[in-house]
């Protein structure tokens, strides 16, 4: 009896003392926000953060019901599912009562009503910087999660990654990033989406009048006949979203595209589409990305 | 019911022909390569782009703008109620639900395979709009474009259901947002079925003009009624789905278009079908020149311009009196 009135009391002074863990300042997509270190019970629904806990170790409570990257179903496997990509299922968080809650790009807007059921950080990351921001995702989740050793590791190795993408682009010539469609094509400049591919690894752009806009400018293929480009680099968005029709080769196998200098020379570099349109910013997504450029720039002299 | 000479002349005809002969050269030279007058004779590569990419993007527009007002007349004819078309009653969004079964089923499916599933389904789902039509009273005329829109948003919400489970909403969205960009030599060639399904009218013309008069008039004149009704459907149907497989849906044309020429010609189909097509090409290919130049050298959908040109268009229709009352 005596020892479990002691047990009771001692643990009246130990749990309080838990409950006020270290808070730790995250920076958000909405500023920095402070929040209590090492969440145990975390709901991810943004596909880059759910990359880049994955490399750090750390488990997902719930996500999406898809993933899309076939790389992250191990990462999401044995979650409770609880919503989609872009709509959270609030009951099923609910039911879940997670400490900690990631959206992200596609769900970012769902922040005030998932904040009435568990702190909610948007972590959304847009195109301009997009290295430097997977970057400063990886750092912040490293201190939030107590993973800082592998986060140093992995930061390593991804900066190598980078540095050896910008070497195999260096004055390769001039390159227009497209995106397909189905049928139809945008184009992305420098401050789009995409931009950091031009801003970043320095890859000089073949058409410099391109505003911002995450969705692109659509174009003709006229448009791209025009541009020239020594490169094509191109994100097949059909694939991306797995609506079955990876068909970006064939959009583009038309006469005016085939008389760029760019398909001439075969210099066409398809990207990881998954990783890039719905995971980009996730380390290891961010990695398959970049050593795509790294091969494709390397391949042809 | 004049004829068309009758009621505005042969001039008219002829300056009508003349405006539309000139949208088509001006649409020859809107693009971004660079084709001027003199070099479309001389410069290979002028000639070359005029091939490739101008003349089929033009030819594309005409057979789109001239089929889309065909198929709202006939629509309207055998609805008999002037505020109908493929795209407000259900027709498109039964074609876009057959590309999205295909592309479910069998994801590798060829154009031609998913034109076949689409023109399948927008007969089915233009059937059943119409027998629920003719069953509204006669005596209520707005009833039916109302019913008419409703059943296309209940088709159009069977679409977004099942793409949300297949998580092709995005995919929907792209195939349906009409537009000319990806339009090229060899790939709007099916659009010339269209042109098909226009001579068609064109021979059935006098025949659909008696059904407008309703079931029991046109049969007591010795028309098979049914065997009409069929033929319509697959007109209506063919086009809409040709239209949505190949550029996507295009808004407004098929209600728009033959208002207008019924006001200013009265309800004879032979003499009103030169004015409906001739019109709904000028009418989509004068949005898509628009589209290529308001943000030149990148591109507006044909659609979305067609969405700001035809609502002003149908205001003016609602709010005008009738001519032929």
């Amino acid at each position: 009896m005596f020892m479990i009135r002691l047990i009771a009391i001692l643990a009246a002074f130990v749990l309080p003392a838990a409950a006020f863990a270290e808070s730790v300042d995250v920076s958000t997509a909405r500023g920095v926000v402070a929040l209590q270190a090492k969440p145990r019970r975390v709901a991810v629904f943004d596909m880059a953060a759910l990359d880049t806990l994955d490399l750090l170790g750390v488990k997902a409570a719930g996500v999406p019901d898809r993933v899309y990257l076939p790389e992250l179903k191990k990462a999401a496997a044995g979650a409770e599912v609880v919503g989609t990509l872009f709509e959270p299922d609030l009951e099923a968080l609910s039911a879940l009562g997670p400490d900690l809650i990631i959206l992200g790009g596609r769900s970012s807007p769902k922040l005030q009503q998932t904040s009435r059921v568990a702190p909610t950080i948007d972590m959304s990351i847009d195109g301009q910087d997009l290295i430097k921001d997977a970057e400063a995702r990886l750092d912040t989740y490293g201190r939030l999660f107590g993973r800082e050793q592998a986060a140093r590791e992995a930061q390593r190795t991804f900066v190598a990654a980078v540095a050896a993408a910008r070497e195999a682009a260096k004055d390769k010539g001039r390159a227009l990033i497209l995106m397909t469609n189905g049928p139809k094509i945008s184009a992305f400049g420098v401050g789009s989406r995409f931009g950091w591919l031009h801003a970043t690894l320095g890859i000089e752009p073949a058409v410099t009048s391109m505003g911002p806009g995450i969705h692109g400018e659509a174009v003709s293929f006229e448009f791209v006949r025009k541009a020239d480009p020594d490169w094509l680099i191109v994100v097949d968005r059909a694939l991306a979203i797995g609506a079955g029709d990876s068909q970006a080769r064939a959009t583009l196998d038309n006469e005016l595209v085939r008389s760029t200098k760019a398909w001439k020379q075969g210099r066409v570099i398809y990207l990881p589409a998954a990783d890039l349109y719905i995971a980009g910013g996730g380390i290891q997504a961010m990695t398959r990305v970049l050593a795509a450029i790294t091969r494709g720039f390397s391949a042809t002299q | 019911m004049m004829p068309v000479e009758q009621a505005v002349g042969r001039p008219v005809g002829a300056a009508a022909l003349l405006v539309l002969a000139g949208l088509f050269v001006t649409s020859l030279f809107v693009g971004v390569g660079e084709v001027s007058l003199g070099g479309a004779f001389t410069d290979p590569d002028a000639l070359y782009l005029i091939a490739a990419s101008r003349l089929p993007r033009t030819l594309a527009a005409v057979l789109t703008g001239a089929g889309l007002a065909i198929a709202g007349l006939v629509m309207q004819t055998l609805a008999r109620n002037r505020f109908v078309e493929p795209t407000t009653a259900g027709t498109g969004q039964s074609a876009a639900l057959g590309i999205l079964l295909v592309t479910l089923l069998m994801p590798s499916a060829s154009i031609a395979l998913k034109t076949l599933v689409a023109s399948l389904t927008a007969l089915a789902g233009t059937s059943l709009f119409l027998s629920i039509a003719h069953r509204l009273p006669p005596t209520q005329p707005f009833l039916v474009p109302l019913f008419g829109l409703v059943y296309g948003g209940v088709v159009g919400a069977a679409v977004t259901f099942v793409a949300w489970h297949a998580d092709l909403l995005q995919f929907v969205e792209i195939w349906t947002s009409g537009e000319f960009s990806g339009v090229l030599r060899g790939r709007y060639e099916l659009l010339w079925v269209s042109a098909a399904m226009l001579a068609a009218t064109w021979i059935f013309a006098d025949r659909f003009t008696l059904m407008s008069l309703g079931r029991d008039v046109s049969v007591g004149l010795g028309l098979d009624y049914a065997r009409m009704m069929q033929i319509g459907l697959v007109i209506i149907s063919v086009v809409t789905a040709l239209t949505v497989v190949v550029v996507g849906l295009i808004p407004f044309v098929g209600l728009v278009v033959p208002n207008m020429v019924s006001r200013l010609m009265g309800d004879n189909m032979r003499s009103a079908i030169p004015w409906v097509a001739g019109s709904g090409a000028a009418l989509v290919l004068v949005c898509d020149i628009v589209g290529r130049l308001l943000r030149f050298p990148y591109e507006i959908p044909v659609g979305t311009v067609l969405g700001v040109v035809g609502a002003a268009a149908f205001l003016w229709l609602l709010f005008r009196r009738p001519a032929h009352a």
